[in-house]
Formats: C-alpha cells, sequence, structure tokens
C-alpha cells in the first residue's frame, strides 16, 4: 500500500487479483486535459474510493471506464481483456454497471420498468420469442420481473414497483438507480456521488446498503464520493484526483494525511 | 346499416389501413426516433402488388383469388424489410430531426424513382389493378386482421424485452446504453419491423385503390401520419390507432355537419371547405396542449381503473 507519488504514474502492478486495470488514460477536451496519465489497479472485492475536489475528472474517469467517453490514451482492462475503446453496451456486457452523478433513470417508466430493462444482457428472449410469449421467454420475463421485484426489495423500494421513477424523492431515486445497476449482475459496481442529496440518516443507511450487496453478491465496488466521513470510514482504498492527475493512493489513513491531498483540499495555507 | 357500410365503404377501410400505418410510425418512435420513411415503403408495397398482379398473375376473368393477393402482401413486406435494412443501418446513425429529414428524402427519392422507371408506369402509374372482392367493404377482410395483428404485436412488444429496451432508448439513450441495450441495432429493429408492416399495408392499398402511382405515399403522407400520432398520442400503441382512424373520418364528419340545414351559409360552406385548415389548426393545438397526444398511458390506466371499479 504504497501512496503514489504524482510525477510517477508509472504501471500498476497487474496481480491476478486485479479486476479493473487502468494504465496510464488519459482524455482531453479541447485544450482541458479532463484526465492525465492516470494509472491503478481496482482488487477483486475491493471497495475503492475515488476523490478530489470538484473538476477533478472523477466522472470523466468513470466515463471512460464505462465507455461513454473515448479515452486519448492509455488503456482499460477488466478481468484481463482489454476494454478500451468498447462502446457501453459492450462494456455492460462484460460486467460493469454504473449510477450517473445526475441520476438518469428512465422517467416516465416504473421502477420495475426500470430494473427489468437492466435485465437486458442477462436474458436472451429476442423480438419474435418475446412477442409470441413463446415458453422460454414466458419463463424468462417471468424470472425477470422477480429478480427485478427482489432487487427493489434489497433497495427498500419494494412497496412502489408501479410508481413512476420521476415521482420519487431524490435519494429514492438514487437507490432506484443502485437497483437498475444490480440487475445487471455486475462484477464491478461504480456509483457516482451515490450519497448527493440524502440526510445523515440515508448516508448511513446506503453505507449498509453498499457494504451489504458487496459481501452478498461479492461485488468490487469503485465509488465517487464527496462526504468525505463516508468514504472513509466505507474504503479500503482510495485514489485522489486533483486537475486530472492521481496525486495520492492508499488506506484511508494514509491518504488523509498525505501532504497533496491535504494541498488540494485546503489549498497550500500561504 | 347496410346503407350506411354502402354509404362509407371506401372512407372505412381507408381509416382502418391508416390506423394500420400509423403504427408504422409509432414502432421507431418507440425507440425515440421520429422516422417518416414509412410512406416509402408503402408505396413500395403498392408497387410490387400492383406489378404482381397486373404483369406476373395477368388477372383472369372474375374475381382476384385474395390466396394472391396475401402472397403479394409477403412478398411486399420481405422486399420492403430488406430495403429498410438496408436504408436503416447508415440512417439510423443520425439523430432527432437530421433523421426526420433524412427519410423525407428517401420517401422523394423513391418517388422521383418510381416517376422515372418503366415498370411502374412513369407518371401515368399502375392502373386497372385487379379486384378480389365484388364490394370495396369486403377489403374490410384483410384491413381488419391486419389491424389487429399489428396491435397486438405492438402490444406484446411492448412487455418484452425488446420492447423495454426501445422505450429505454426513448427514455434516455445514454443510460440505456449503460445498460447493455445495444442503441444501434435496436432502433433498426424498430425501423426495419415499421418497414415490414408499412410494404403490406401498401400491397392492400394498391388492389384497394385499383390504381398506385407516384402520388401514393408521398410527403404529404409522411405528415398526415405523423398528425395520427402527434394527436392521436405517441406514448401508447392506441394512440396512433385512435388517431389515424379519427383524423381520417374527420374530414369527411365535417363534411357532414357542413349539411346541417340550421347553419349559416358561411359556416356550412367553411366546414364544407376549409376541413384542411380545420385539420391543420387541430395538430397545432393539440401538439402544444397535449404534446404526448391525446390518450396517453396515464389516461388508459385511469379508464382501466375505472372499468375494475364499475365490475
Amino acid at each position: 500500500m504504497s501512496v503514489a507519488p504524482a510525477a510517477a504514474p508509472g504501471a500498476p502492478a497487474v496481480s491476478g487479483a486485479d479486476l479493473l486495470v487502468v494504465d496510464a488514460v488519459t482524455c482531453q477536451f479541447g485544450g482541458v486535459t479532463a484526465v492525465n496519465a492516470v494509472s491503478f489497479a481496482v482488487g477483486r472485492g475491493e471497495l475503492f474510493g475515488l476523490i478530489g475536489p470538484n473538476g477533478a475528472g472523477k466522472t470523466t474517469l468513470f466515463n471512460l471506464i464505462t465507455g461513454l467517453t473515448a479515452p486519448g490514451g492509455g488503456h482499460l482492462r477488466f478481468r484481463g481483456e482489454d476494454i478500451t475503446g468498447l462502446p457501453p453496451h459492450r462494456v455492460a456486457e462484460r460486467g460493469i454497471a454504473r449510477t450517473f452523478q445526475n441520476v438518469r433513470l428512465f422517467g416516465e417508466l416504473s421502477a420495475l420498468d426500470n430494473v427489468m430493462i437492466a435485465r437486458h444482457v442477462r436474458t436472451r428472449s429476442g423480438l419474435v420469442g418475446g412477442v409470441l410469449g413463446l415458453g422460454a421467454a414466458r419463463r424468462e420475463e417471468r424470472e425477470t420481473r422477480e429478480r427485478a421485484t427482489a432487487l427493489l426489495d434489497l433497495v427498500g423500494l419494494a412497496d412502489r414497483p408501479e410508481e413512476r421513477a420521476r415521482n420519487f424523492a431524490y435519494g429514492d431515486q438514487r437507490r432506484l438507480e443502485i437497483a437498475r445497476a444490480l440487475a445487471l449482475e455486475p462484477e464491478l459496481l461504480l456509483l457516482d456521488e451515490p450519497a448527493a442529496g440524502m440526510n445523515a440518516g440515508e448516508k448511513r443507511a446506503l453505507s449498509d446498503l453498499i457494504r451489504s450487496v458487496r459481501a452478498r453478491l461479492s461485488l468490487t465496488v469503485l465509488l465517487i464520493e464527496h462526504y468525505v466521513p463516508l468514504v472513509m470510514n466505507l474504503c479500503d482504498r482510495i485514489a485522489v484526483l486533483n486537475f486530472g492527475q492521481l496525486i495520492a493512493l492508499g488506506p484511508p489513513a494514509l491518504v488523509q494525511k498525505h501532504p497533496a491531498v491535504v494541498e488540494a483540499y485546503l489549498g497550500d495555507g500561504a | 346499416m347496410a346503407s350506411f357500410f354502402a354509404t362509407y365503404d371506401f372512407l372505412l377501410v381507408s381509416m382502418v389501413l391508416a390506423a394500420v400505418l400509423a403504427l408504422t410510425l409509432y414502432l421507431p418512435l418507440m425507440a425515440g426516433q421520429l422516422s417518416v420513411a414509412s410512406p416509402g415503403f408503402y408505396a413500395l408495397g403498392g408497387y410490387i402488388a400492383a406489378i404482381m398482379s397486373t404483369k406476373i398473375f395477368p388477372p383472369g376473368p372474375g374475381l382476384y383469388p385474395v390466396s394472391l393477393v396475401l402472397l403479394e402482401m409477403a412478398v411486399a413486406a420481405v422486399v420492403s424489410g430488406a430495403l429498410g435494412l438496408a436504408v436503416g443501418v447508415p440512417a439510423l446513425r443520425l439523430r432527432g430531426i437530421f433523421l426526420a429529414l433524412a427519410t423525407i428524402a428517401f420517401v422523394q427519392i423513391l418517388g422521383v424513382v418510381a416517376l422515372n422507371l418503366q415498370i411502374t408506369g412513369g407518371a401515368v402509374g399502375i392502373f386497372g389493378i385487379p379486384q378480389p372482392f365484388a364490394n370495396p367493404i369486403e377489403y374490410m377482410w384483410l384491413a381488419v386482421p391486419l389491424l389487429l395483428v399489428s396491435m397486438l404485436f405492438v402490444a406484446r412488444l411492448e412487455r418484452t424485452r425488446t420492447g423495454r429496451a426501445l422505450v429505454a432508448l426513448r427514455e434516455d439513450e445514454l443510460a440505456a446504453a449503460a445498460m447493455g441495450v445495444n442503441p444501434t441495432y435496436h432502433k433498426v429493429l424498430a425501423f426495419t419491423t415499421s418497414a415490414v408492416l408499412a410494404g403490406a399495408v401498401g400491397a392492400v392499398s394498391a388492389h384497394f385503390i385499383n390504381t398506385w402511382n407516384s402520388r401514393q405515399g408521398t410527403f404529404d403522407t409522411s405528415v398526415n401520419l405523423m398528425a395520427f400520432v402527434l394527436v392521436g398520442g405517441s406514448r401508447t400503441f392506441v394512440g396512433p390507432v385512435v388517431g389515424g382512424l379519427v383524423l381520417t373520418a374527420l374530414p369527411e364528419a365535417l363534411r357532414g355537419l357542413a349539411g346541417v340545414d340550421v347553419l349559416p351559409g358561411w359556416l356550412a360552406s367553411f366546414l364544407r371547405d376549409g376541413r384542411l385548415i380545420i385539420f391543420g389548426v387541430l395538430i397545432a393545438i393539440g401538439t402544444v396542449f397535449f404534446p404526448h397526444g391525446l390518450i396517453t398511458p396515464g389516461l388508459l390506466r385511469r379508464l382501466g381503473r375505472g372499468r375494475a371499479r364499475a365490475r
């Protein structure tokens, strides 16, 4: 658990336990370098935090990992396979699911439909089988509905499956988004500020939820969060981004004291 | 009753066929894609039926066999579907208004091609398309099952994995892709299905109208279909069907209204001659005050609940 200095991003040690390897990934928008040669590896089963001031490139990094944005340089490996430049649906197929910073539910659809849609890559029935209601398609449909209901139950929204997603309170929408992401049966779950807009009690409940689903579904979680106490007591390791650069990486206690992190968050105190 | 059917036979069949055509616009719209290409496939289907029935199976004495009409419908559906696939793959890379413009161009191109080919009869078109029925109203035997099957298809589709993927794309394409839905595949699928259905409708219409030329399935049809969907409703398949039925009947209803004696002369003549204006105003009012159309999923839910309570 070394704390990587900013100047030497270097290739991360690739071990068999690494689920996701981010290798010198760079992304530029016009003249702005949003993510600058960032490298780190997330181990299987790890709960990995990503923090940094606004505009540090955290969400851009999520977009790069999930294929929404193509990197300008570097490589992304998932389970040892190069996923650099794959379109989003291919990335999702491989077992990476995410939530969005500014909640992107299918607002006009019911909570249950939102979750059922994300079973897409884990189900097979096609146009004809589905429309004709053939045996296999019908079984699959029933199973999809059961699993989606179970996931709504898991995040505590089982009482309103038919309610339209946009009618849910903000905190509930965030939990619904987690249920939707889990419906993909991901190996890696990316949560983009899941606690935003939640009160202290909801944040505690969310921490418990993240911990429990990770244990129950043997997930690896990559988490962006601004609320530092949540990250500190939840994550095994934390990476700190500032102006697109990785400035620190390690267990919470070490990162918290790292001079570059203190400087990034508090200014250089001159 | 018999005289009602005899007077309005042409209108009734037109209404049903319009409802099916409205569904062809609804299918890509399920995936959030505004495509007005279906009049093109409708025209193509009509030409296929016209050519097959006048040149390949030359009409003998008596009625034209219905089985051959069904065969023409199948051929029209397959050819339209193939062209739909070929056009859809490049066209559906375009988004929003650009897709709409590209599909308008597609309809125009097909029209010009039809106007200039020998086999389509040039500007004259193909006339004397043989009749499978003695009476126009009997076309209901083809039109109504076609409408019911397509309604059943779309209704079922909305509750399947594929249908959910389409609706997810409409709601938020980026989020849908992040949930594993392949956007291009599903958009092309919806577009091709729409082409198949439009081709089949065209084949029936060619027999029904008796002549087929480059004035069938033009941009005017595109605008009509858009009105059916926009006024009827774009968020449930019931909307386009009702829109197609009602808006096709509306000009005739207005004409009937103009015949009522007590109306002042100016109003009667406005109802008779100004129906296109009334039509246009309805579309404008509809889209402003009912952006999702008159028939919405919420309305259907309320109706369903009301019926459950009544029981």
